[in-house]
Formats: structure tokens, sequence, C-alpha cells
């Protein structure tokens, strides 16, 4: 049995900036890391069958891994994706994720559907972060936006 | 911060039964939000501003390990709260010493 998340997260920006906040290599650092010394890397090859890698953690012994293969690429509106995830002590764990970015009246309404969590327990565990990564990605979306209306 | 105010967020954090809950756990050793969650059988975002909370009293670090974060008690702990329950049960003991030898004079006296 499968154990799926879903989260929605409205944000005032068009579709195209939520998008692109999502994926750039060069926001990754702000949308993951806890401190100024973390390490982060972000490669991504965006179109259908291209990988994204993402790496980061607080040192190298602690990395956390994805390595996702793009399954559709809509931009600004579709992106999904099957990911694995690496973590520092060797265990994988493999996902899906599916986010639609849906525009009206100047905001952008998100919403992410993580499916293939084994167990409850690891689903929460990944449910009790991503709202953090969202809060961190609407910041990161607001830099963008007034720095496009300037 | 001025030492009242680290006392009372120590005091106002441990002052909820779920956030004492959430630091016994802890002592066992560390744990994700969702083993935190599960046996005090409230909602992940619930612990999660409880856990917050502990987190600016110092009394709990958190680490983020990918997309999860993993809880442990903070490495200061409890060491201020600890020093002023000392520091006022010793003054409370010097008081009650004085109380005592004060009675029993004054029982020696009456029977004198």
């Amino acid at each position: 049995m499968s154990h799926d998340l879903r989260l929605e997260r409205t944000f005032d920006a068009g579709p195209d900036v939520v998008f692109d906040a999502f994926l750039d290599p060069g926001a990754q650092r702000a949308l993951l890391a806890d401190g100024p010394d973390w390490i982060v890397e972000s490669e991504v090859d965006l179109r259908v069958g291209g990988t994204w890698t993402l790496v980061w953690g607080s040192s190298r012994d602690k990395l956390f891994r994805e390595v996702a293969v793009f399954s559709e690429v809509d931009r600004p509106s579709r992106l999904a994706y099957a990911v694995t995830a690496t973590f520092a002590d060797g265990r994988t764990l493999e996902t899906e994720i599916e986010i639609t970015f849906e525009g009206k009246d100047g905001q952008t309404n998100m919403t992410l559907v993580q499916t293939g969590f084994p167990s409850a327990a690891i689903r929460d565990d990944f449910k009790g972060d991503w709202p953090n990564f969202l809060k961190r990605l609407e910041h990161v979306v607001m830099e963008r936006a007034a720095a496009g209306a300037a | 911060m001025v030492q009242s105010q680290v006392l009372d967020r120590t005091f106002s954090a441990l002052s909820d039964p779920t956030r004492r809950d959430i630091l016994d756990r802890l002592a066992a050793g560390p744990a994700s939000i969702s083993e935190l969650a599960r046996p005090i059988g409230i909602s992940l975002p619930g612990v999660m501003k409880h856990v917050h909370i502990l987190e600016e009293a110092n009394l709990v670090v958190t680490e983020k390990l990918g997309r999860t974060r993993e809880c442990r008690l903070g490495p200061e702990q409890m060491a201020d709260a600890t020093r002023w329950i000392e520091r006022h049960r010793r003054q409370w003991e010097r008081r009650l010493d004085r109380l005592e030898t004060y009675v029993e004079r004054r029982q020696k006296g009456v029977r004198a």
C-alpha cells in the first residue's frame, strides 16, 4: 500500500515565477540550507527524460541526495518526476512527485502530490518538513516578484 | 538575552504537558517529528509548533536531514532553570534551618 502526501500553497506571484524558483539551481541554497556553511549542489536538465540532481546537507558525511527523472515538463503549469532519495546512512526511497501551478488573479496555487511512501511514518517524516520548504519558497518567490516589479 | 528572559522562556516552554512529553521522549534519543507526534496523538503541525517553542528556549535542537527533520535535546538543556531552582532551594533550606533552630530554642525555653 502506498502512502501519499498532498500539500497546497498559494503564492502572490505568477506561475512562471513560482515554477522557476522551485527548479532554479541558484535558489536551492535558500530553499534547502539551514546554515551558510551547508553544502548544496543542484544540476537540472529540464526536459522529459532529463534529470535533476540535488545534494544537500550540513557536512559531507550528512548529505542527502535526490535524483529525479522528469516524466512531464510543462512550464509553468505542471511538473512530474520520479525521484530516488538517498539518505546519508545509505537508505534509499523511491517516490513520484506531481506538481501543478495554477495561476489566477496574479496568484499561483501550487499543489504538490508525492506518492509511493512505503509507510505512513516515512510519509509523515517528509510531511513534517515540506511546509518549511514551501515557506522558504514563498520567501524566494516574493523576492523575485518584487525584483521583477521594480 | 538577559537571564530573566532565558528563564521566562524555559519555564514557559516547560509549562505545557505536551512539551514535557516531548522532552521525555527525546531524553531516550533523537526522534523525527512524526515519531514525536505518534505517541502523543496530536497533528504534525501541532507537534511542530511545540518543537519550535522548545527550540526557541534552547531545550531542543532540530537538524534538517534531507526533507526530514531530526529533533534532540539541546546542549544546554535545562542548565539555567536547574541553577535557578537550586539557588532558591538552598535559600528555602536555610530559612527552614533557621526556623527549626528558632522553634527548638523556644521549646527549650518553655521547658526550662
